[in-house]
């Protein structure tokens, strides 16, 4: 056993002295290059061929590259995956593997003999990495391996590259495959830095090479900048597939609606499975002369989604594009680990990205097979149901005959700084905690705006505390509106009645970050005009020419010259395209089922409509039991879910 | 597909059509020495002043079904045939010239022929499968030698031709093009094509135009949703239906009423089904 060496530093010049190495070596240095558009695999002959200074932008169905921004524009690596892979030169799209001859009465076969060039992959990912293994456990590690596979994999060597920046589409790190690359697992790896590359070599070719480089040892500062730069990507990136549990939950939803509704959308097209680093299915057909005595076996790539796939005399045995999608989707992420003990899928986001209708994995995993529950928030202030912090009432104002908004000040500054859509619990000596959804956020002031409605002695009490009055508060709690599901997209916000106070927050973020989002679109409905909460900001919106607002009353009064009828009035007969967009909702529950089902009528998908869901919070951090919605606790899980996770949960009486 | 004798008996015919799939028999330059070994040419006009009228072991035909005496002329050919081949775009689909089902049949010829009492067509353009079994369909405007070829092979060595029924995607990503609608926004109609052309024009960074007409399972409706979001209207969107394979099912039902042409020439509406299936929108 090798003690590992400490990493190296090699300057930026160096990488051209590395590939002029490895082609003196005689190798063929396969690296990334700009062709057409985007980031593909081909031969280089120097750092000039790289893509410097280049970054790419993803997302579902969409791909650009861009000039990166700041500083370290020269960054040779400053992108995540392209649409080519490594799988090109490892498992080529089309090979002669036999030959047959019928001559003088005789037939003969000979396999055709593989005879790869020797050569350097340059820039290869943690997740790429994780498919060559993935891979060498198919082709080459299984009972019978494939010649041509291993004297391909056997000629390569492998310069792998950590991950400095993420695409929106990563998920590497959910995979357990990225964006960190342990040095074992390939030849030489590289960390890029602003002014060169940390280098470590996990083998002896790389060993060697990398003695000839001649490199200084790095200093402290640079391995601690390497690693906070990855970790950046981490962080970024977060957690979202939930693969534990996840092939037996995936086999237990065969038969869930979705897989319809997918095909919907599904091109069956093959995109996925032919940028997918992991993807191994073949077709062997067979080239021969007009004379018919010579024939070539050749084996090229196919997929599980083309007509003829699983063909048999009588038709194919999946038929339907539901059908194939379902065996695609089940292959990597739950039965390839009872074939080859592993996922077949390593979280590069290529399927995501190249999908020509954006068809997103992570999603549709979530909606079919979802998590039991989701992982609690860290807390933030005052985590024990016992402990809470101080606050003081600055002024109070009436909103509604029956609601009133406290402006506490001198809040923890962890409260201050929480995220639309979460709550706190508020107390008095004497009087329960009671769970309110913060209203506004004053972060610059340590100040928050709670909306209280008297519905009980406690609240009455709240909300007629005079200004001065010291109280308590814990939090904040639960998860919020999900703001960032919302970039890049439209947005529509309804709310019913008070139910507006929890979403304030999230107009407030939508609207200051106004350009991240598309069209913003904003609905409330109350029971009177009187019932109306936050009437200046309605109108303050009203007025903004970068949002589309509307109002309705169920009963009108004098004075009241809007709309009057329910709020999905509002838009169900709007022409607006609702297919990308992504909703929030909060209200009552008849309200928000009304105006889900409305919204689902429209094209919205499930997943991309959030509701703020009531039930008895009390201890607010999921341990007391009270707030059980089905597998989740509103308190920690939520409030604020996606209809589809929801599931039966949000339409079932009693649950 | 039935048994050949040694060296079979081949036809090449043609109804309304360029004759440019003919030519591509012609372009497989190299191998037309064993071809005319390995068959009997009987009958070519493109080709050979020899004629026949057969019978023919197997029979090449072109071109789609727009006059009345090609239905009659193709019944007769049918019945002389063992193994009956539609060759390209007009044969299996009716061709380009099929645009004209979108509009008033007289109206058209008013348009182009002084005289047009003299012509002798039928209101609709059609397939040659309409009218008589078809054994095998080789797509595209024009075929392409390689499928040709193979289908010349696999007659001989008595195995089925591999046509694979395939969207373009496949062929584009096995030559390691990057996708046009993911990358650049075009409207690519390759997902819902059937391969065959070697993603010609992937490779050139535009979309397909669907030369080669639908593959199985095509999602016309969701790739139209697509254009849509890149910002094409929707009657623009559905009218990049409306080429080379636009009478093909179901490139036919997403095309908008007027077939894709000139509005003042569209007033005929769309006839027979489609106008059920735009009903049916």
């Amino acid at each position: 056993m090798v003690t590992a060496a400490p990493p190296s530093f090699l300057p930026r010049a160096g990488l051209d002295r590395l590939i002029a190495l490895l082609r003196d070596d005689g190798r063929r240095v396969i690296g990334p290059t700009v062709v057409d558009g985007a980031v593909a695999y081909e031969e280089i002959a120097s750092t000039a061929d790289l893509p410097l200074g280049w970054s790419d932008e993803q997302s579902p169905g969409r791909y650009r590259l861009v000039e990166s921004p700041g500083p370290g524009r020269e960054r040779a690596f400053g992108y995540t995956v392209g649409p080519a892979s490594w799988k090109r030169y490892t498992f080529p799209p089309r090979v002669d593997i036999g030959r047959g001859r019928d001559a003088d009465g005789t037939v003969t076969y000979e396999p055709v003999a593989p005879e790869p060039d020797a050569l350097a992959f340059l820039g290869v990912r943690g997740c790429e990495l994780a498919a060559l293994r993935i891979q060498d456990r198919v082709l080459r590690d299984g009972p019978v391996a494939d010649p041509d596979y291993v004297a391909r994999r056997r000629a390569a060597l492998v310069i792998a590259v950590e991950c400095t920046v993420a695409a929106s589409t990563c998920f590497c790190t959910s995979m357990g495959t990225g964006p960190e690359i342990a040095r074992e697992s390939a030849d030489l790896v590289l960390t890029e830095l602003d002014d060169g590359y940390l280098l470590r070599s996990g083998t002896d070719d790389g060993r060697r090479l990398e003695a000839r480089l001649d490199p200084r040892p790095a200093t402290d500062d640079e391995v601690a900048h390497a690693r906070a730069s990855v970790a950046d990507v981490r962080r970024r990136i977060g957690d979202p597939v939930a693969v534990q549990g996840l092939p037996g939950r995936l086999q237990a939803r065969l038969d869930h609606p979705r897989w319809a509704e997918i095909a919907e959308r599904c091109l069956g097209c093959a995109n996925c499975t032919l940028v997918c680093p992991t993807c191994f299915c073949t077709s062997v057909t067979q080239r021969s002369d007009l004379d018919s005595r010579d024939s070539v076996a050749v084996r090229g790539w196919d997929s599980c989604f083309s007509g003829d796939f699983a063909k048999v005399a009588g038709g194919s045995f999946r038929w339907r594009r539901q059908d194939r999608y379902r065996q695609w989707l089940t292959h990597k992420f739950s039965t390839w680990v009872d074939q080859f003990g592993a996922f077949g899928c390593v979280g590069c986001g290529r399927c995501v990205t190249w999908c020509p209708v954006g068809i997103d994995v992570r999603e549709e995993l979530a909606v079919i097979a979802p998590p039991a529950a989701r992982r609690p928030l860290p807390m933030a202030a005052a985590a024990a149901p016992g402990d809470f912090t101080p606050a003081r009432v600055e002024r109070t104002w009436p909103e509604t005959p029956d609601t009133t908004t406290l402006l506490l000040t001198d809040v923890d500054p962890a409260i201050a700084h929480g995220a639309p859509g979460q709550f706190v619990m508020v107390t008095r000596p004497g009087l329960p905690a009671v769970p309110i959804s913060v209203s506004r956020y004053h972060p610059e002031g340590d100040a928050i705006e709670l909306s209280i409605r008297a519905a009980g002695p406690a609240t009455a009490t709240l909300s007629s505390l005079a200004p001065g009055t010291p109280l308590g508060v814990r939090g904040p709690l639960g998860r919020g509106w999900p703001l960032e599901a919302a970039e890049g997209r439209d947005v529509i916000v309804v709310s019913g009645g008070i139910g507006l106070s929890p979403l304030r927050p999230a107009i407030d973020a939508l609207l200051e970050d106004r350009p991240r989002y598309g069209t913003v679109r904003l609905y409330h409905g109350a029971r009177t005009p009187n019932d109306r909460p936050h009437k200046d900001d309605l109108a303050t919106w009203a007025a903004r020419p970068d949002v589309e607002a509307g109002e309705t009353v169920d009963r009108a009064g004098t004075g009241w010259t809007g709309p009057v009828g329910v709020v999905t009035h509002l838009f169900d007969a709007g022409r607006w395209d609702a297919r990308d967009a992504v909703a929030f909702v909060c209200g009552p529950e008849r309200m928000m089922q009304a105006t889900v089902s409305t919204l689902e009528d429209r094209g919205l998908r499930p997943e991309r409509i959030h509701v703020s869901m009531e039930r008895h919070m009390e201890c607010g951090i999921g341990l007391c039991g009270h707030c059980q919605l089905g597998r989740f606790f509103v308190c920690r899980d939520g409030p604020v879910f996606s209809r589809a996770e929801l599931g039966d949960a949000f339409i079932l009486e009693g649950v | 597909m039935p048994g050949l004798p040694l060296r079979p008996r081949v036809g090449v015919v043609k109804l309304t059509s360029c004759d440019g799939c003919q030519l591509t028999i012609l372009d497989l330059e190299e191998e037309l020495l064993s071809i005319v070994e390995a068959f009997d040419i009987v009958d070519f006009p493109e080709a050979t002043s020899s004629r026949s009228s057969g019978p023919y072991d197997i029979l090449f035909v072109e071109g789609s079904v727009s006059a009345p005496d090609q239905v009659e002329r193709l019944a007769e050919l049918r019945a002389r045939s063992t193994l009956l081949v539609a060759i390209g775009a007009c044969a299996t689909a009716g061709g380009i010239q099929a645009l004209r089902n979108w509009g008033e049949v007289g109206d058209w010829a008013a348009t182009v022929y002084p005289d047009p009492s003299l012509l002798q067509v039928l209101d609709r353009v059609t397939p040659i499968s309409d009218h008589v079994k078809v054994d095998v369909e080789v797509r595209g405007c024009p075929i392409s030698p390689d499928q040709l070829r193979e289908l010349l092979a696999a007659l001989l060595a008595g195995r089925r031709p591999q046509l694979p029924d395939e969207a373009v995607c496949l062929e584009c990503k096995r030559r390691g093009l990057t996708c046009v609608v993911v990358a650049a926004g075009a409207t690519c109609l390759g997902p819902v094509t059937r391969s065959g052309c070697g993603a010609i024009c992937p490779s050139f960074g535009r979309g397909c135009y669907g030369c080669f007409g639908p593959r199985e399972q095509p999602n016309v409706a969701s790739l139209v949703s697509r254009f849509e979001l890149d910002g094409l209207a929707p009657d623009e969107a559905r009218r990049r239906f409306a080429g080379i394979n636009a009478w093909a099912e179901p490139y036919r039902d997403a095309i908008p009423r007027g077939g894709g042409a000139r509005p003042e020439l569209a007033a005929a509406g769309v006839p027979g089904e489609t106008e059920a299936a735009d009903a049916r929108r």
